[in-house]
């Protein structure tokens, strides 16, 4: 596949999004290969607790080992392959196959295997334990995966972004976040791309959503003026994480949020600037949580932690919980029904996000025209200090970003 | 409950699936009190508590009217156009409580055209907890609880109303 020709400085070619072939390459360079996340380590707080869930396509364990660590399992029984484990979440002290009855600890050692007399003294079972993902690290409870025993470190993958992710849990007065309202799963007809392309897009606001602006406000209506009233900006954080930050264009702090009562907030400003101090926290609160793409499959969606699943070429799933602040608990109510109002199958925003993205998917079956157009912004993109690439929220500056990175990990060596 | 009373119930869960199927928005809206609570978990566990856990759906009276406006607002892309629904109500299940209200449980298969790209056929199964008032001489609806086989699975578009 020649990635260099099909992903150029202002445009990209429609195979990228409907190739099988290339679906097949992405999945084990980039989901296989690089570090994805997983899940969080405030979903599996105990030993025991564990949750099931896709790693680059393949059924995965994320289980709490009886000391402490945290260990990411294919979900695959050593003997005839059957899934060891058949729901979403839950506590254990065993995995035991369905099938024959092998049976793996928390570590996933094999530690049963029934009618041994079948077997002679060559077979060893500690070559038959759950096959761990080889490398598994975590940044503030965010638990990544490599399946590749090589690469990068989790902390070089994310470089800089790491203050995306700190942005999000430090509006917690314990400075941790808890991901325990459980999970909503939203289906698209749509390649898994469209996804982060799309979380990342400033452009579409006040056009996808413009039966919610017409109807309610809400925080995002100062990015759906006139064009050059727009303050907020896209960034681009290297190594394809990629930033929409509303806050140059907020009034006050809280907007984020739709604004909060101060019922609700004085005593959690007095814990906040216990930690943080006060000129931290006036940041904090007045920012908000990131908006951004930690590359490939993670979405810091403000208020929400949002994951990426491709399923196939053609459709993706877009996961989501919102984010509770330890330490804060008199948010939660709010959190959970702005999470329902912004993210699901149901909700005010998503479902245009993804009826768009589908009918963006079957347009591209018109293989007459080639190429999508990516060089909007071209013309006034700027360097930050840090040497960040900032640009009008409209721009394209992070879809270019995405594509360079991806460019990048799919003709590596 | 006397039959009469019976038949008024089936009566109102049938014309408020037709007017959901039909997406007739605002006649919808009018079926319910102002104490309206519409909730799909996103679980089928029982224990489910909408003050804890994620839901789809768990609308206020005020977020009922916004979803509905949205729907009428004709840029309610993922329902432009509206899906093509029919739905059976059936097993249906009559209890008074204490103060007087109507609990009605039914089961339902709803038939989904969902014509806004792929034209994709989904089937949605679930069953349905209404809470009925009568509110001058009529039936109202106070809550209704629409927990699906598949709440925990990845589901597509739900912005019809369930």
């Amino acid at each position: 596949m020649r990635y260099d020709e099909l992903i150029q400085d202002d445009r990209i070619h429609a195979s990228l999004y409907t190739d099988p072939a290339i679906f097949a390459d992405e999945i084990e360079r980039i989901f296989h290969r690089g570090w994805v996340f997983v899940g969080h380590a405030s979903e599996i707080p105990n030993a025991g607790d564990f949750v099931t869930r896709p790693v680059g396509g393949q059924p995965a364990i994320m289980v709490r080992r009886a000391d402490g660590t945290i260990a990411v399992m294919l979900n695959r029984c050593r003997h005839r392959g059957t899934m060891v484990c058949a729901v979403d979440r839950g506590t254990t002290r065993t995995f035991a196959c369905p099938y024959h009855g092998w049976t793996y600890d928390l570590d996933g050692a094999l530690i049963g295997v029934p009618y041994p007399g079948g077997y002679d003294a060559s077979f060893d079972r500690s070559t038959r334990g759950l096959v761990h993902a080889p490398r598994v690290d975590e940044y503030r409870g965010f638990v990544f995966a490599s399946l590749g025993a090589d690469g990068v470190t989790l902390a070089e993958h994310l470089g800089k972004a790491t203050r995306l992710i700190d942005r999000s849990c430090d509006l917690s007065p314990e400075g941790e976040i808890a991901l325990t309202a459980g999970w909503v799963k939203h289906r698209c007809a749509a390649n898994w791309k469209m996804l982060p392309e799309n979380d990342s897009d400033g452009y579409h606001l006040g056009f996808v959503h413009r039966a919610l602006f017409k109807t309610v406000r809400s925080q995002y209506q100062t990015v759906v003026g006139e064009e050059r009233t727009i303050k907020a900006v896209v960034r681009d954080w290297g190594g394809g994480h990629i930033e929409i930050d509303w806050s140059p264009g907020y009034q006050g702090n809280f907007e984020w949020f739709g604004g909060v009562p101060d019922a609700l907030v004085a005593g959690y400003l007095e814990k906040m600037e216990r930690r943080h101090g006060s000129a931290r926290t006036r940041q904090l609160v007045f920012e908000g949580p990131a908006h951004a793409l930690i590359f490939p499959n993670l979405f810091l969606g403000e208020t929400n932690v949002a994951i990426v699943q491709p399923v196939d070429v053609d459709t993706c799933v877009h996961w989501h919980t919102p984010i509770f602040w330890k330490g804060a608990s008199e948010f939660n109510g709010r959190l959970l029904r702005q999470s329902e109002a912004g993210m699901g199958p149901a909700s005010f925003l998503m479902p245009e996000d993804l009826a768009v993205a589908a009918r963006n998917h079957a347009g591209l079956r018109a293989r007459h025209v080639e190429w999508l157009e990516l060089g909007r912004g071209l013309n006034r993109e700027t360097m930050d200090a840090e040497g960040r690439m900032v640009s009008h929220v409209t721009d394209e500056t992070i879809n270019r970003a995405l594509w360079k990175h991806y460019r990048a990990v799919m003709t590596a060596a | 409950m006397t039959e009469r009373e019976r038949q008024a119930v089936v009566d109102f869960l049938h014309r408020e699936a037709r007017l959901a199927d039909e997406a007739r928005y605002a006649e919808w809206l009018a079926l319910w009190t102002d104490d309206a609570v519409y909730w799909v978990p996103a679980t089928t566990d029982p224990a489910a508590d909408p003050e804890k856990h994620l839901s789809h759906i768990y609308d206020n009276r005020g977020r009922l009217e916004t979803r509905v406006k949205m729907l009428q607002s004709g840029f309610r892309y993922s329902q432009e156009p509206a899906s093509l629904m029919r739905r059976l109500i059936s097993n249906i299940e009559i209890a008074r409580t204490p103060a007087g209200e109507l609990i009605a449980e039914s089961n339902f298969i709803l038939g989904e055209l969902a014509v806004q790209a792929a034209h994709e056929m989904h089937w949605w199964v679930g069953r349905t907890t209404h809470r009925l008032r009568v509110v001058d001489g009529e039936l109202r609806m106070c809550a209704k609880k629409v927990v699906l086989v598949n709440a925990a699975e990845p589901l597509p578009n739900l912005t019809f109303l369930i």
